[in-house]
């Protein structure tokens, strides 16, 4: 197996783990027209949710960009993102997950990564930009795990060199 | 024919593996560490160095850096001897956007930035 050297010095300990009490579930339909990740934070953000698991159960998408891994040449990570790839659609989302947390910037933020098939038949799959999956008119079905006593939160992680989720006790 | 084990859901672990932990022997590992025996996954977001996948009697050779994991799913089990054991399955996308899936193969699976997975609990009656 091979491992890769990081740019910061390993941190300790290599697994995280915080128990969050088990609360009601949410399934959440969303109306087509908007964007998929941002109708989520806001549906959620309604309900007064900002720590959540979230699984996509359906969705179908009129235009998208995801991303992709790849090497960081400026030798800062690991890893960085490539360039997006557009999808017209119809895109049919068949499964994505997501972690709903406060990002680095305090603001709400939805990672999620996803695995597509376009309308000619081909898989795709990636990290899911903020803004740029724009649901078709069917819309989308999520269920949502409401995470409470202990959630994932954004912090600066020194190892990687990235705002990362790191799992946080919370006084909800 | 079919088996039936009623249970219910419990306690949520909010998880996060850091870099070059492997993916299945890391879940095994916590879970060991804090008592959990049984649990499904709910959610998991993140990245591999590389992959092997398996499919049948195929171990699928995914290089990366940067393989982003698209969908997991799967559940820990304890073995004969109360050791928790994962079986973990889903989907990746490579740096050339191609996406691949299977079952996680033990040992190979080097986290790259991070993993961010959240377990429930299964509790049987």
């Amino acid at each position: 197996m091979r491992t890769l050297r990081q740019p910061g010095a390993p941190l300790q300990p290599r697994r995280l783990l915080e128990w969050a009490a088990p609360a009601r579930d949410l399934r959440v339909r969303l109306a087509g027209g908007q964007d998929l990740l941002r109708g989520l934070v806001a549906a959620l953000a309604a309900r007064d949710i900002h720590h959540a698991a979230v699984q996509v159960l359906a969705g179908e998408i009129a235009r998208m960009a995801y991303l992709t891994g790849a090497e960081d040449p400026s030798g800062a990570r690991v890893a960085t993102y490539g360039p997006p790839t557009w999808l017209d659609g119809p895109v049919t989302l068949l499964g994505a997950n997501g972690i709903l947390g406060p990002g680095p910037d305090g603001d709400t933020l939805l990672h999620c990564h996803a695995v597509v098939v376009d309308a000619r038949g081909r898989l795709h799959g990636g990290h899911l930009p903020p803004g740029d999956v724009l649901l078709g008119e069917s819309g989308a079905v999520a269920l949502a795990t409401p995470l409470r006593e202990a959630a994932f939160v954004a912090s600066f992680d020194s190892e990687t060199n990235y705002p990362l989720f790191q799992p946080t006790k919370i006084s909800l | 024919m079919a088996d039936f084990e009623e249970g219910r859901l419990g306690r949520i672990a909010v998880i996060r593996l850091r870099p070059n932990e492997d993916l299945v022997e890391a879940v095994e590992a916590t879970c060991r560490e804090h008592g959990l025996s049984h649990a499904i996954v709910r959610s998991a977001v993140g990245s591999l160095v590389d992959a092997v996948l398996e499919s049948g009697e195929t171990a699928l050779k995914v290089p990366g850096p940067g393989i982003e994991i698209l969908t997991l799913a799967g559940e820990v089990r304890p073995d004969a001897e109360g050791v928790p054991r994962a079986d973990l399955r889903g989907t990746i996308a490579d740096g050339n956007a191609k996406v691949f899936g299977g079952g996680f193969r033990r040992g190979e699976n080097p986290i790259c930035i991070t993993l961010e997975l959240v377990l429930q609990e299964w509790l049987p009656a």
